[in-house]
This record gives structure tokens, sequence and C-alpha cells, in this order.
């Protein structure tokens, strides 16, 4: 982590103390409690020193053996020239978000599209709808337990 | 005798109409992905024109199309409007599948929840181009079996009626030259109209 990274880090620890660092992701990765994730989120971007005023990307693991889904928003600082990855972790049993769709408008969209592959519902969402896939589609298919009968397995042997 | 003048006379308009069909096929500007790209440089660049072959007014409406050439991964949300622009346009109509994704699937045939395995599954089609994507010289050949088989196919006493679906695949071992030469002697062959030999109704030349 270089010098510019910690400091930071120093800045978001200091409005949310329960803010921790992803060792060994590659980039600069914090991790944030699901339930202060607006909070934080409202912080990096209003905050003048920070200013994370883009969203990259927004998108979703499923780890299933740990029964959790791993939410990953990329941003942005133009300010900063810097990008900065925060995760939350949800339970895979009630895959509830808080919506982040009011600080960044095009999240609307971007979790529109985790909604519709993952299952994941955002809470304040505008407009919870499917994106890519018919509306009256059943299940969610990146889901590692989602089941098809239309798909066909490839039996290796 | 009434009824072997009337065969006589529409054995010739038949080999007229689809001499001029063939020579006149207007495709739909429909893609969805890879092949769409590989289709616009055979059909727009000026080095692969499809100009050549009498196809290269691309109609942004259905109902002025005659050949949908389907360039491209058709999904599940894709298929029904595909089958819908296929009845939007007008007779005779005539369908070609380019790429492994549109013949059967392709890389998405497994583990695929959306991709549909073939566009066969869908609408009727003429004739199928394998490629990932196909060459642009694969494409028109394609387009040559297709004007070959509206020559010698259809007939206007009973329109519809068509050959079984043909894939028209590249001989192996063929070069980029030989492509060349024998699309530049087919165009030289195929741009006559011959009322003899080619009409499969061919009653009045056996009675004469």
């Amino acid at each position: 982590m270089s010098e510019r990274e910690a400091t930071i880090f120093s800045l978001i620890q200091s409005c949310c103390s329960e803010v921790i660092l992803n060792e060994g992701s590659g980039s600069f990765s914090i991790q944030v409690p699901s339930e202060k994730l607006v909070f934080v989120m409202e912080h990096l971007k209003k905050s003048e020193s920070l200013a994370f005023v883009m969203l990259l990307d927004h998108l979703a693991v499923d780890w299933k053996e740990m029964g959790e889904f791993e939410l990953v928003y990329q941003l942005y600082s133009f300010k900063l020239d810097q990008r900065i990855e925060v995760t939350t972790k949800i339970p895979r049993a009630i895959p509830n978000a808080h919506s982040v769709s009011r600080i960044w408008p095009i999240a609307e969209w971007q979790e529109r599209e985790v909604y519709d592959l993952f299952g994941i519902y955002y809470i304040n969402h505008p407009d919870l709808r499917r994106l890519f896939l018919e509306d009256d589609w059943k299940g969610f298919p990146l889901r590692k337990d989602y089941e098809d009968p239309f798909m066909l397995e490839l039996v290796k042997e | 005798m009434a009824v072997e003048e009337n065969s006589f006379l529409l054995t010739t308009v038949d080999a007229l109409v689809n001499w001029s069909r063939a020579n006149s096929l207007w495709p739909l500007a429909f893609g969805t992905s890879c092949c769409a790209i590989e289709m616009m440089m055979a059909s727009t660049a000026a080095r692969h024109d499809i100009a050549r072959f009498g196809a290269e007014v691309v109609r942004p409406s259905p109902r002025q199309a005659d050949l949908l050439i389907v360039a491209g991964t058709i999904v599940k949300r894709m298929a029904s409007r595909l089958k819908r622009l296929y009845e939007q346009m007008p007779e005779p109509r005539y369908v070609m599948a380019t790429g492994s994704c549109t013949i059967a699937g392709g890389p998405f045939y497994y583990n695929s929840y959306t991709t549909v395995r073939g566009i066969d599954e869908i609408i009727p089609v003429d004739v199928f181009v394998p490629g990932c994507p196909p060459r642009p010289e694969g494409l028109f050949y394609g387009l040559l079996v297709l004007q070959r088989m509206i020559k010698e196919g259809e007939s206007v006493a009973q329109p519809g009626v068509r050959r079984k679906p043909v894939m028209a695949a590249l001989p192996p071992a063929m070069t980029l030259k030989d492509i060349q030469k024998e699309i530049a002697a087919l165009l030289v062959e195929r741009s006559e109209v011959k009322t003899r030999g080619v009409s499969p109704n061919r009653i009045w030349e056996e009675r004469a």
C-alpha cells in the first residue's frame, strides 16, 4: 500500500472505525459492514478531500460455501487520480442490501443488473426490475446453485 | 394443349423472375455480435464488396428486405424479436445463418442459460454458412449458393416450395486466390439469364 493510499484509508477510518483493509487483493480494497455501507459511500463521494465522484462498476460474488454474497463497488476519484474497491458482505439467506443509487444515479442500472443475475434485493431502489432477462424469468442464473432444465451439461470422460 | 402452353410460359417467367430475384437480394440490417462486424466489413467496405452480387442495398426496415442474414448469437430474449422481423419481411424471403452460434449455438452450446441452439429452431433457414465468424469469402460463397438455389428452385406456380437447407462450407485446402478465381468465374457465368436447362419444370422441352 502506497503512502497516499494509507492517508486515504486513515481518512475513511476516521469517519467509520469498522472499515478494514482487504489484504492480498492486489488492489486498494476496503471492506465495510453492510449496515454502514451507505454512510461510508456518502462520505467517500461528498468529502472534499476524497471526492470519489465516479462509480465505475458494481458487481457481486457468490461465496456459496461461506454462505454469503460479496458486493463490490469500484470507485474513482478524479481529484486524487485514485481507484478504490469497496466491498461488503451480506448473508446468502437474506440477500438484502441498501441501494447507493441516490449517491450515484448510475448505480440504478448496475444494481438492476446485479439483481437480475444474482437476485440481490436493493432497499430504496427506485425501479428494481429485470434488465437483461425476461420479466417472467425464474431464478437468478449467476448464483452457484442455479438450475435450469434448458441448460446442457458437458460430460467429461 | 392449353396446359402445355401455360406451362411453357410459366417456365420462362420462372427463369426470368428467379434471375432477377437472385441478383437483387436486399439484406436486412440485422446483426447481434461479432459475425455482424464481419458482415458489415464484407457488405459495405471497399475491399470485399457485396455489391458485385447485387446485395448491397442494406435495408433498415424488414418490410423492404428480401434476405435476412442472421449474424451473431441469438439468445432467448432476441428469439421472439427475430421471429417477428422474419414475419414482417415480404415473400419471398430468404434466410442465411452465418457462424457457429446461429447454426448450433457454437461455444455457448453447453452451460448456457440463454443461447438458442441454432436458429432453425425459430425460423426456416435456406443457407448455413459455417465459421466463427465466416470470412467474407465464406459469406459470399453462401450468397452464391443462395443465388444458385433461387435460380434453380422456386417456381411462380408453387411459391414457397424450396430446396432443403444447404451448408455452404468452403471446400478444404482452398486459398484466397482460388476463391477469388471461382467468384470471378461465377460472376461471369451467373450474370446471364438461362432459359434452357435451369428450370425444373421442363415439360415443354420434353414434348418439343
